[in-house]
């Protein structure tokens, strides 16, 4: 199923969006810059708190693990030197889970990665900045890689494939890329090569980036980048739509 | 932690003044309730309610465990209540506010200790295994009314909410999944749902469903909670204006009205629900549920 994203859904909050995507579904929401308290006050920049709640039950390490790679990565893509001695909070609530994963807690002994949520998360970060109007260098896409023991790469496996497979993949990955192709995070897990880390990390940087130099491949599927670009392009369309209707 | 902010001067005096001239911020007669919303999740026991602009997701989700060892014949079941900064940026993680505190308190009284969910019946073996059902409440938009809202979308939930099934052999249990046998609904006793009223001018007016800016300059509330029988399972008050006992009758048959509305309206979704999932009609056949 393609991945579905919706801008500023919420009243409260400053900036909101909900993204979907091979089954996760996560609602983010950015408050900021607000007044931040004394203890987390930075002098010369913005502080950014990361809060990933969970589907059900209580976040856990898992959660805190989460928080802490996705607040080091968006620590980057902000420009927090903008706003010194604020705070910017970001909140992700994941809504829905795929059916193997939600399935998993059944004492089956087998633990699900907490890896395959990790993209929908930051896609819905960075959606919620836009939407917060955060002043950001770059945007960001991430994706997830899976190689097989077999040596094959598979881009943004999704859950079913993972579980049914689970013997046989070797390791997974995510990789984040900002507009500009530079690498922004870079998470893995499981038994692999450094040659097939590289090629797992170009297979995601072509998921992930605009493809250079209008080199067009017929028939691909949209790309990180142009999909961010297509959702906040129908949200700018539709709020302009009392300048163009005339 | 940032606090609220607060309702100004002239936003509480325009208020007041216009209750005092019977009319609401939002225009809607003193008994009426904002537009109720409720979707259903892909998955069995996601309920997210729209009340206005308030917004609430309930899910349910069960796990086995051991019964506690005083109630061997009892399942468990916990309704756990957290707001997060999405609602406002004055929820922190953690550090509990006021309003979280009566939520989680008054939901205890409404649906765990009124009886709504049979216990017993998720008991699988006793003193040895039972099912554990907990109701997590998101609440992603904060404009008033939670109380009445996340009661809503928790009855919703637990309707909606399917357990696996499990056959007993003696001491040894099997719990198929979903794609085995057919997993069952739940065993709801009653439906309470709460109805809160707000008191302005001395206990001269009152509101139903009052809004974030109508309940920061209440003087005080109270909450019914009611199932469409017109059981009452549970009356609160908070703040410090007195409420007359014939007032309070009087909130009872209102919040009978309104509880009727709500349950039928609860009813009718769960069915359109019911109907776009039983593809083919086959559910009947799966279905593994003793008839009553």
């Amino acid at each position: 199923m393609a991945p579905q994203a919706l801008l500023s859904p919420l009243h409260q909050a400053d900036g909101s969006a909900t993204y979907s995507a091979n089954g996760y579904s996560v609602i983010g929401a950015v408050n900021g810059p607000v007044e931040v308290s004394r203890r987390d006050e930075l002098p010369e920049e913005a502080a950014i708190e990361v809060n990933v709640r969970p589907a059900a039950g209580v976040g856990g390490p898992r959660e805190r693990h989460l928080e802490s790679l996705i607040q080091s990565t968006l620590r980057h893509i902000i420009l927090t030197r903008a706003h010194p001695r604020t705070l910017i909070q970001v909140t992700l609530q994941v809504t829905s889970l795929p059916e193997e994963e939600s399935s998993v807690g059944d004492g089956s002994g087998f633990s699900f990665s907490s890896l395959p949520v990790l993209p929908p998360l930051l896609t819905t970060a960075t959606l919620a900045l836009l939407s917060a109007s955060i002043p950001l260098s770059t945007t960001l896409s991430a994706t997830l890689v899976a190689i097989t023991a077999a040596g094959k790469i598979k881009c943004a496996p999704t859950a079913a494939e993972l579980v049914r497979a689970s013997a046989k993949v070797s390791s997974l990955h995510v990789f984040a890329f900002s507009v500009g192709r530079a690498l922004l995070l870079a998470e893995s897990e499981g038994d692999f090569e450094f040659g097939a880390w590289e090629s797992a990390c170009e297979v995601a940087e072509d998921a992930c980036c605009k493809s250079v130099e209008g080199m067009e491949v017929d028939g691909e599927v949209e790309n990180g980048q142009e999909f961010l670009r297509g959702v906040v392009e129908g949200k700018v369309g539709r709020e302009m739509r009392w300048r163009t209707a005339a | 932690m940032p606090r609220a902010a607060e309702i100004s001067v002239n936003e509480r005096e325009f208020i007041l003044q216009g209750l005092k001239e019977n009319i609401r911020l939002d225009g809607r007669p003193f008994d009426a309730f904002r537009s109720l919303e409720l979707n259903f999740g892909d998955e069995h026991g996601v309920a997210d309610v729209q009340l206005g602009k308030t917004r609430v997701i309930a899910r349910v989700s069960a796990e086995v465990t051991a019964p506690f060892v005083d109630r061997k014949f009892d399942g468990i079941f916990n309704i756990s209540t957290e707001f997060s900064p999405m609602a406002s940026p004055a929820f922190e993680i953690g550090r509990p506010t006021e309003a979280e505190n009566i939520l989680s308190r008054i939901l205890e009284k409404a649906i765990r200790r009124s009886g709504a969910l049979d216990t017993e019946s998720l008991c699988i073996i006793a003193g040895l295994k039972c099912f554990s059902l907990r109701a997590d409440l998101h609440v992603l938009d904060h404009d008033g009314g939670l109380i009445d809202a996340s009661c809503i979308a928790v009855i919703a939930a637990l309707q909606h909410f399917r357990r696996p099934d499990v056959a007993v052999e003696g001491e040894n249990a099997t719990i198929f999944s979903i794609r085995e046998r057919e997993p069952i609904p739940l065993s709801i006793l009653h439906h309470p749902i709460c109805v809160t009223f707000s008191y302005y001018n001395a206990g001269g007016i009152m509101l139903v469903d009052a809004n974030l800016a109508e309940e920061q300059v209440r003087e005080g509330e109270v909450v019914i909670t009611m199932n469409r029988h017109g059981e009452v399972c549970q009356i609160a008050k908070y703040g410090g204006v007195s409420v007359d006992a014939l007032a309070l009758l009087n909130c009872t048959s209102v919040a009978l009205e309104k509880v009727k509305d709500i349950t039928k309206f609860i009813q009718r979704r769960l069915e359109e629900d019911a109907k776009k999932r039983d593809v083919g009609g086959l559910i009947a056949e799966l279905s593994a549920e003793n008839a009553r």
